[in-house]
């Protein structure tokens, strides 16, 4: 079965459909549905058993986190931040201090770039091995969810020896990190890398050189290059497609410049492509992780200090800091007045753009019992959508 | 950059172009010229990706700031270069250009902004719907004018038991009841 | 497809083999990492009850709430946190900013209860199974939210300080006192423990912000010292102050914030000619008249308060100029009189006139101020020195130690020759022996006990030794005796005996007792004996209606003496004997002294 020739585009436009005309059902998929991505929801309009349109629906996890941060002083955003992207919190720590770092001009030492570096990667692994437990579970393979699910236990037993907390680690604190690696922990991180990329290859065999993983996700979701900029599409979705962009390359933070990886790009642009570069990218991370422990200096401070939180204000300005995480751009847009709180925080999530205009348009054509392989092959998070 | 910074201002008069890292430049622009330039930008310059837009209530100065943030991927080998535009939009009549042609997930950021600003997008697909704010019905929530806490306080009940105590007051009435304020 | 896609996920089944990944312990056997962020643990001997963890908290998760066993005094407000965990996050940012320490997390997380009210409780204080939990998050070292340490004042080096009578402490400079300001976290602590209670955060807040007009406002509400107080305060604040309550790395506390230079600070930065735009001025006349004994900080702090609420004051002074002890007891290198001059001179443009040389009983008496004034207010402070009382202390060579201060003030020549005994352990003491070292002499001090009961100022100790005293701890003084040898009589042989501490009574401090013939004889230049002062009530008649007991008048709590219209505070009747305290007696009776007038009161 080849299916590469049968990537069809969705119109761009929505059809015009009689809802009344009794040929078509309206349903909705979550908020739920187990092959939903957390909280949020599709209301579908199928015919027969193909979808015919699309209407993302999100709001089930609005927390007003850009209003609340803008009455809490500036360290004090600092345990909020992470809970806007649940299964990634490290990322919006890394956004926001490094956002407040850059209008407050301070450095931070060494350690911190590598231990937040460090940080970052675990969560990226950590992350993928959720998604990829949904991807195959969205498919009907539930034994890889429980495999990888347990993998990334492992990993948060990593975080919480690192930093006392296992979903949200705040740890990457603005002036640095909150606390140097404990004995033996780096040990911990190179036997645990052993352990999942045992499993990662297992993960290979079972589902990726699977018949029924192949005939299900070769061809669905097809998302043309010229949609990349387009949709603002980013990450794995877009390098997928060919694409060669990655945050960590193009911009240099931390201490990636100082690593040796190099961005994966797909070809073929569907959901299995996309799963295999997103597989590829655990591979990479796991590397990453043993370079970071490999490279990162035993000692020295790892925090600088700052101003007393309870009255640190920040000098007016604005910058937008932005980051490779699993899904793409991630990225927090800080405006301060100059007193000691935040003017406006903009949290920039890619799934935005990939839960919301691509998925409306990706979806019209599928068969329903794909939508939620085709859902989570674009890896998205709701929660960073409504903020 | 000077050379953009330049030609966007012959063309169309921005102004107040500033380097935050040599990777990201704001730079303001009028209303009205907005959208042109946004599509100068994407077609011509380079800035082929809207990275997001957003917008800041500056309340006492009677507008919200809007933000638009381009990436050109290519810029200086690869390693790209974002450029922040700005635009002032008057706060007692809040209307803009919509970008929704120009940008495919541009809609959404501007139902998200009538939503959460009371900005309108004239044409813009589906921007009077609720985006995540389902049964609002208080003002447009992210407005400086809005106080939360106060919302919150006169819509939900404290938990019963919970009292504070300052120190320094306390003390006093422990210590020194007597003393006069 | 390739076959390989039918085969390949069959080839897993050789992991059925192996030991699996899962674990199949029971939860309860899994604790929490090391770090972990679990229940909150409270260690409430070192609590303080700032609050600081409530300000920081950033879901509003901590109440201070009153705690039975404790009672509130100096250092420690008797309150301790109490967590709702309905609402804390476990970020524990109350941990890394505790100022003493005391709060940390164990790595307990399994608490099951069917009643939601449980779950808010005060740690420490309500016992709980992981109360002193070894393991849980603790800041780790080197991370700390707040400074530990203080911005370093500027001083002279003590080998060039001796020189000379310059002023020893430079202050500092905005940009100190700011990141000094900044330390603060305003949690009021201190405040029960100065004896003006003064809006110390308050004035605090206005350094931080460069509001020095407001900083000086908030100084003249309740002391009109500002200058003097914020160099020679006794500074009980910064023995309360919740930031000195913790313990760096190497396991020395940490320092206070340093709230008498940060009132120098203000102080010093406003001109005089600008202290009109930040102070209020006098309100109307009322035409009441009230007469003040003694224009040391006491008297005039009740003059200041007296004459801002509309009251004629006029102030009678036995010496040539005003201060009192500030200015003939202090010495110049503590308090420069410029700073002095300047706080009285805002005082006296308020209207407060000021008759020198009237010395009570002698040139004016009580009797005859109750004619032509409403209220008197009695701040005669101590002025007669005690007796070494031991034989030979009538010696020509053995001094009086205020005596010493107050010519060195004058400008007088001292006399006090190259070699010089200075008797006693207070900050006169102190004061007396650096003068001694300024003019030249190689002092030893003489004290009873050991120095850490020495009731000087610990600073003040320090920087006399530091300056080349010698400090002879528990030595009981025997006797002067008249010296021999060449210049004998410009000189006079002290002796004393050395003396082991003994605990007589369990809970007392302990009490020197001789050791048998352990007796050590010097030969000096002049003993100063600074052994403490004595009230001077002999212009107090048997008629004037003044009730004195155990050498000093009767007060009430507002400074009421037994006459209705007379009231007394300062060293005369307060323990303390400390600038501050005179400040707060005279404060309080310039207000108890207001409502009499108002007839608020009889």
């Amino acid at each position: 079965m080849k299916k590469q020739a049968q990537h069809i585009v969705p119109p761009a436009e929505r059809a015009n459909l009689d809802l009344d005309s009794g040929k078509y059902l309206v349903m909705w998929q979550g908020p739920n549905h187990p092959g939903i991505t957390g909280n949020m929801s599709l209301r579908l309009v199928i015919e027969g058993d193909t979808v015919v349109d699309c209407e993302t629906h999100v709001g089930y996890l609005h927390r007003g986190f850009e209003k609340l941060m803008e009455r809490r002083l500036w360290m004090q955003n600092f345990p909020l931040v992470c809970r806007i992207a649940v299964p990634e919190p490290d990322f919006n720590e890394y956004c926001y201090a490094a956002a407040l770092e850059e209008l407050a001009g301070i450095q931070i030492p060494d350690k911190a770039v590598w231990l937040r570096t460090l940080s970052l990667e675990m969560i990226r692994l950590a992350s993928f091995l959720m998604w990829i437990g949904g991807q195959a579970g969205a498919f009907g393979h539930g034994t890889i969810g429980q495999w990888t699910v347990t993998m990334r236990d492992y990993v948060l037993d990593l975080f919480e020896e690192l930093t006392g907390g296992r979903i949200y680690h705040m740890f990457i604190i603005p002036g640095g990190v909150r606390g140097d690696v404990p004995p033996g922990f780096l040990k911990h991180v190179l036997e645990t890398m052993d352990i999942i990329q045992k499993n990662l290859d297992d993960v290979e065999l079972v589902m990726f050189h699977n018949v029924v993983y192949k005939m299900r996700a070769q061809g669905l979701g097809y998302i043309p290059p010229d949609w990349i900029d387009h949709y603002g599409i980013t990450g794995p979705n877009a390098r997928a497609a060919g694409v060669t962009r990655d945050l960590r390359k193009d911009l240099g933070y931390l201490a990636y410049p100082r690593l040796d990886f190099q961005p994966i790009t797909g070809t073929v642009s569907d959901a299995y492509e996309r799963s295999r570069l997103r597989l590829a990218e655990m591979y990479q991370s796991i590397d990453l992780i043993r370079q970071i422990v490999a490279n990162m200096p035993s000692d020295g401070p790892f925090r600088e200090k700052l101003p007393n939180p309870l009255y640190w204000k920040i000098p007016a300005g604005e910058t937008y800091v932005a980051a490779e995480c699993t899904r793409g751009e991630y990225g927090f847009y800080v405006v301060s007045d100059g007193s000691d709180k935040p003017r406006r925080v903009a949290v920039r999530g890619p799934s935005y753009t990939h839960a919301v205009s691509v998925m409306e348009r990706l979806v019209r054509g599928v068969n329903i019992a794909d939508v939620a392989g085709l859902m989570v092959s674009l890896h998205t998070y709701p929660p960073e959508v409504e903020r | 950059m000077i050379k953009l910074a330049t030609e966007l201002a012959a063309r169309y008069g921005s102004r107040g172009w500033h380097n935050q890292r040599p990777d990201l430049a704001s730079v303001q622009i009028d209303l009205s010229r907005l959208h042109d330039a946004l599509a100068w930008l994407k077609d011509n310059m380079g800035y082929t990706h809207l990275s997001f837009m957003t917008a800041i209530d500056n309340i006492e100065r009677g507008v919200f700031t809007l933000t638009y943030t381009l990436r050109n991927h290519a810029w200086n080998d690869g390693k790209g270069h974002s450029l922040m535009i700005h635009a002032d939009v008057d706060r007692s009549k809040p209307e803009v250009d919509s970008i929704h042609r120009l940008w495919g997930q541009a809609w959404t950021y501007q139902r998200e902004m009538k939503e959460w600003y009371g900005i309108d997008f004239p044409g813009s697909p589906r921007v009077d719907e609720e985006f995540v704010l389902e049964g609002w019905e208080g003002p447009p929530m992210m407005r400086r004018d809005f106080d939360s806490l106060a919302y919150s306080d006169a819509t939900y009940a404290e938990r019963p038991g919970r009292v504070s105590h300052d120190p320094e007051t306390y003390m006093k009435e422990k210590l020194y009841p007597e003393a006069e304020a | 497809m390739d076959i390989k896609d039918f085969i390949a996920p069959f080839a897993v089944w050789k992991r059925a083999f192996e030991k699996p990944f899962t674990v199949n312990k029971p939860i309860d056997e899994r604790p929490g990492a090391p770090r972990y962020r679990g229940f909150h643990i409270n260690d409430s001997a070192r609590c303080v009850g700032c609050g600081t963890c409530e300000a920081i908290c950033m879901n509003k998760a901590i109440d201070l709430v009153p705690v039975d066993a404790l009672k509130p005094d100096g250092g420690d407000s008797g309150l301790r946190p109490r967590v709702d965990y309905g609402r804390c996050c476990w970020c524990a940012l109350c941990v890394d900013i505790c100022p003493s320490g005391s709060l940390g997390m164990s790595n307990e997380y399994l608490w099951v209860d069917r009643d939601p009210e449980v779950f808010r409780y005060t740690p420490g204080v309500e016992a709980k199974p992981w109360d002193g939990a070894e393991l849980g998050y603790r800041r780790a070292d080197g991370y700390r939210l707040l400074e530990e340490e203080r911005v370093d004042m500027p001083e002279l080096d003590h080998h060039e300080a001796v020189k000379s009578f310059l002023e020893l402490v430079r202050g500092y400079s905005r940009q100190q006192a700011e990141k000094e300001a900044d330390r603060c976290v305003s949690c009021g602590v201190c405040v029960a423990s100065c004896p003006a209670h003064m809006d110390i955060p308050g004035y605090i807040r206005a350094v931080r912000e460069g509001d020095l007009e407001q900083g000086l406002r908030l100084l003249y509400e309740t002391n009109p010292f500002p200058e003097a107080c914020g160099r020679i305060c006794t500074h009980l604040c910064e023995a309360a102050c919740s930031i000195g309550s913790g313990r760096s790395a190497d396991g020395t506390p940490t320092d206070p914030v340093a709230i008498r230079w940060l009132k120098r600070y203000i102080a010093d930065q406003v001109e005089l000619a600008d202290y009109g735009k930040a102070l209020p001025r006098a309100e109307a006349p009322t035409g009441r008249k009230v007469a003040i004994i003694g224009a040391g900080p006491g008297g005039l702090a009740a003059a200041y308060y007296l004459a801002l609420l509309g009251h004629g004051v006029t102030v009678f002074e036995k010496d040539e100029a005003a201060g009192g002890m500030l200015r003939y007891g202090i010495p110049e290198y503590r308090l420069p009189y410029p700073a002095l001059d300047k706080d009285i001179a805002w005082i006296t443009s308020l209207g407060v006139r000021i008759r020198y040389g009237v010395a009570m009983g002698k040139d004016l008496t009580l009797v005859s101020l109750y004619g032509d004034y409403d209220a008197v207010f009695l701040s005669t402070g101590l002025t007669v020195a005690y007796k070494l009382d031991v034989p030979g202390d009538k010696h020509p060579r053995v001094l009086d130690g205020v005596a010493i201060l107050a010519a060195a003030t004058r400008g007088e020549p001292l006399g006090l020759g190259r070699k010089v005994a200075v008797v006693g352990g207070g900050n006169v003491a102190m004061d007396a022996a650096r003068t001694a070292l300024r003019s030249g002499a190689e002092v030893d001090i003489v004290y009873r006990r050991r120095e850490v009961d020495m009731p000087a100022d610990p600073e003040e100790i320090m920087e006399a030794k530091a300056e080349g005293a010698i400090l002879i701890p528990q030595a009981i003084p025997l006797e002067v005796k008249p010296a021999e040898g060449p210049d004998a009589a410009n000189k006079a042989t002290f002796v004393w005996n050395l003396a082991e501490m003994v605990q007589k009574e369990p809970g007392k401090r302990p009490v020197p007792e001789p050791i048998p013939g352990a007796v050590v004889e010097k030969t000096y230049d002049s003993i100063i004996a600074a052994i403490g002062q004595g009230p001077d009530l002999s212009y107090v008649a048997e008629g004037d209606g003044i009730e004195i007991r155990r050498y000093k008048p009767v007060i009430g709590p507002d400074g009421r003496t037994s006459r209705a219209t007379v009231f007394a505070g300062g060293d005369l009747t307060n323990d303390r004997k400390d600038a501050i305290s005179a400040i707060a007696d005279g404060h309080r009776a310039a207000l108890a002294m207001d409502r009499l007038f108002a007839g608020k009161e009889a």
